[in-house]
């Protein structure tokens, strides 16, 4: 890698451009599509997918995974809602609880695979059980309806989306994540955390013989994800009526194909957190496209693999050539 | 060492479980004999197990103790809609009027099939259950265990969803809501408030319609429900009908269509990808986002909060036809029942669990006294603004 390759050859470049074009294709072939309510629904579904994909980018280039931020999601959202709904307490509190338990999660996963040296995969996929028995087991099994917007307690769904007097809605919530991600990016490649995040995925036995505390380090990229799971718990009740227990499975697939996509190495040591968030655009936009363009349900689920896949060989491919020289 | 104590550790609970096992087939050694005399089939079988039940701690408090102390095990689909909570509440209530006890369990999610055929074994192995009552998840899974509580002489109820390949006289009754009326109902009540629009186009008109899958004989019904006495109605009116989108729907559609191209009502059906919210409301959006689109029908609760959720952004529903579109909607939960008093949504069709609930105990207890059942089929209401506060209909409104 000496000859530093230029912005317009990295992933994440070449991604974005993927993204544009592909935006491009849906406006051309549906006028439907090329709508202000339409952009304003991609955004508004893909804060959640963008927040767990923030998150779990830190396990993923320790060279682990979280597939755990699904269901969690759900777990963490009923827990709240239900705190707000049933028990009449005020939502600040909900909002708490619900990102407290994001990060005792975390927790778990943190010290299960970098403590007690379980693989992650296999650690996550338990706790991705755990919280979904959880889930049901906070809400009694009922789904919860977060309160509306313009309710008591609706305040929050504002966070989002701002409705101004004259009916326009912003979608703030897009500043929110492009904030986030520039934080996030800045403590990946600036802080002690991120740098020692990456060495971990580089190669962890190097980066404890000098003297990292590689245990604590490799635990908070569990954290952060699980609180970023939370967070993006916060924006799925924020946008969405109802919250199902026994669902969320599969929304962990959605976040970490972004992050792949985005140049998240499938085998840990690279990565970027802005790379994720224009990952995840890949994917909304085929979900949301896909149905404009007329194509049915199966369809696009195929197309969707065919992408992940896609982006999978193109890491290998880079690895390989990165060898080669 | 660890080797050793794991080893014992499964020595010890093979043991446990043999014993457990031969417990359980010693109950049914001793229900068999009843079981299998033919004739007396039932009541044989049934009075044995209310003897047993009858030693139990039955929470028999009033007058109820009259036909005897039953306990019944309700499997329900899942817990994952308000709809199940209504039922339940069903069941309870009359369980506590009719003074007999009842066990309610279900999986976490409508999809997890083998795990409710899990809690129907367990519920036939229950000592002294003198009937179940079983929403299915899946209408053959659950196949060999219904033979088992035949065998064992247990009745079965289904309720909600039927099971149309039960072993002959394993199911004694259905208690289900008639979907595809119940989404004729939708389409009679839809077309009505469209009815001057569509006399007076011009130009074709378009109804989305959408079904959160294709795969379960409720949702199907409803949405065949819908297509076809929507056809009719415009057909009785002199329109021609053209259905698109999910083959499924288009092709079981019994209703007189045209092609699209010549058709004065285009009836549209989408189908998600998975059955979350934000897929319903992405394929909502697209039908919403067409300029001739009039009216819109979601077949169940997660399809009809896709429609409001896409509504969100769009903001083109209403309840005047002449200047916005008109949703109908299915089921209840606090997130339809604020659309339809904002003025947002234009109606829905309840199906009733609460009687659901409550007829499923009574037909159940009925079996266990030895009286003959059938088929109680129960009804779709439609409700709006105006009387969702009535007596008839309020109970059925869940949260």
């Amino acid at each position: 890698m000496k000859k530093k390759s230029s912005i317009f050859t990295s992933q994440k470049f070449i991604v974005l451009l993927v993204v544009i074009v592909l935006f491009g294709f849906f406006s051309i072939i549906s006028q439907n599509f090329r709508q202000y309510s339409t952009i304003m629904s991609i955004l508004d579904y893909s804060y959640y997918i963008v927040l767990m994909s923030i998150g779990v980018t830190f396990p993923l280039i320790t060279g682990g995974v979280d597939l755990s931020i699904g269901t969690g999601l759900i777990c963490y959202s009923l827990a709240g809602g239900y705190l707000i709904t049933q028990k009449g307490m005020p939502v600040a509190v909900g909002l708490l609880v619900t990102i407290l338990l994001g990060i005792l999660i975390g927790l778990l996963n943190g010290v299960l695979v970098a403590i007690m040296d379980l693989p992650p995969f296999l650690t996550t996929l338990c706790t991705c059980m755990i919280t979904r028995g959880l889930g049901s087991i906070f809400s009694k099994g009922f789904g919860i309806s977060w309160p509306a917007a313009g309710a008591d307690g609706g305040w929050f769904r504002s966070i989002f989306k701002i409705t101004t007097a004259g009916g326009t809605k912003i979608p703030i919530g897009f500043l929110w994540m492009l904030i986030i991600v520039a934080i996030m990016a800045f403590v990946l490649n600036h802080t002690k955390m991120g740098r020692y995040t990456i060495a971990i995925g580089s190669n962890k036995e190097a980066t404890r013989l000098s003297g990292v505390n590689v245990k604590f380090y490799h635990v908070m990229a569990y954290v952060i994800s699980g609180f970023f799971a939370a967070l993006a718990a916060v924006a799925y009740s924020a946008v969405f009526a109802t919250v199902q227990p026994g669902t969320g499975a599969g929304f962990e697939l959605e976040a970490i194909g972004g992050a792949i996509i985005g140049g998240v190495s499938a085998t840990g040591g690279a990565g970027s957190v802005e790379g994720s968030l224009i990952g995840v655009f890949v994917i909304c936009l085929l979900k949301t496209g896909l149905p404009y363009i007329g194509l049915q349900a199966n369809w696009q689920q195929i197309i969707t693999g065919l992408v992940l896949i896609g982006a999978v060989m193109v890491d290998i491919i880079k690895k390989k050539r990165a060898e080669v020289h | 060492m660890k080797k050793k104590v794991l080893a014992s550790l499964l020595c010890v609970a093979m043991a446990a479980t043999m014993v457990v096992g031969c417990g359980s087939s010693a109950d049914t050694s001793a229900d068999a004999p009843a079981a299998d005399d033919a004739a007396a089939d039932d009541a044989a079988a049934d009075d044995a197990a209310a003897d047993d039940a009858a030693t139990d701690d039955a929470a028999a408090t009033d007058d109820a103790a009259a036909g005897g102390d039953y306990h019944f095990e309700i499997i329900v689909k899942s817990y994952q809609s308000s709809y199940w909570q209504a039922a339940v509440k069903g069941v309870e209530q009359e369980a506590a009027k009719l003074g007999v006890t009842y066990n309610c369990t279900g999986p976490n999610a409508e999809s997890d099939i083998a795990d409710q055929v899990n809690m129907l074994n367990n519920a036939i192995n229950v000592d002294g259950v003198d009937g179940i009552g079983l929403a299915a998840c899946d209408q053959s899974a659950c196949l060999d265990a219904l033979q088992a509580a035949m065998d064992k002489g247990i009745p079965v109820v289904c309720f909600d969803s039927g099971i149309p390949d039960a072993p002959e006289g394993s199911v004694l009754s259905t208690v289900a809501t008639d979907n595809y009326g119940a989404g004729a109902t939708a389409a009679e009540n839809l077309y009505a408030g469209l009815k001057d629009k569509i006399a007076a186009a011009t130009a074709p008109v378009r109804i989305g319609e959408v079904n959160q899958e294709a795969t379960s004989e409720s949702i199907i019904n409803r949405g065949l429900g819908f297509i076809d006495k929507f056809a009719e109605l415009a057909k009785a009116d002199g329109k021609t009908v053209a259905v698109i989108g999910n083959d499924k729907y288009v092709n079981d559609a019994k209703a007189e269509t045209v092609a699209e191209a010549e058709a004065d009502i285009i009836i549209e059906v989408a189908v998600p990808a998975q059955t979350t919210v934000e897929l319903c409301a992405t394929e909502a959006s697209v039908i919403m986002n067409k300029a001739d689109t009039i009216g819109m029908f979601g077949s169940n609760q997660v399809a009809a909060e896709g429609i409001l959720t896409a509504n969100e952004n769009l903001n083109v529903l209403g309840t005047d036809p002449e200047t916005s579109v008109l949703a109908a909607g299915f089921d209840a939960g606090s997130v339809i029942k604020g659309a339809i008093t904002d003025g947002k949504m234009y109606g829905a069709v309840t199906q009733s669990p609460l009687a659901m609930g409550i007829t499923t105990i009574d037909t159940l207890y009925a079996i266990a006294s030895g009286q003959t059942v059938s088929d109680v089929p129960t009804q779709g209401y439609w409700y709006n603004a105006d009387n969702m506060n009535d007596d008839s209909i309020a109970p059925n409104l869940y949260d």
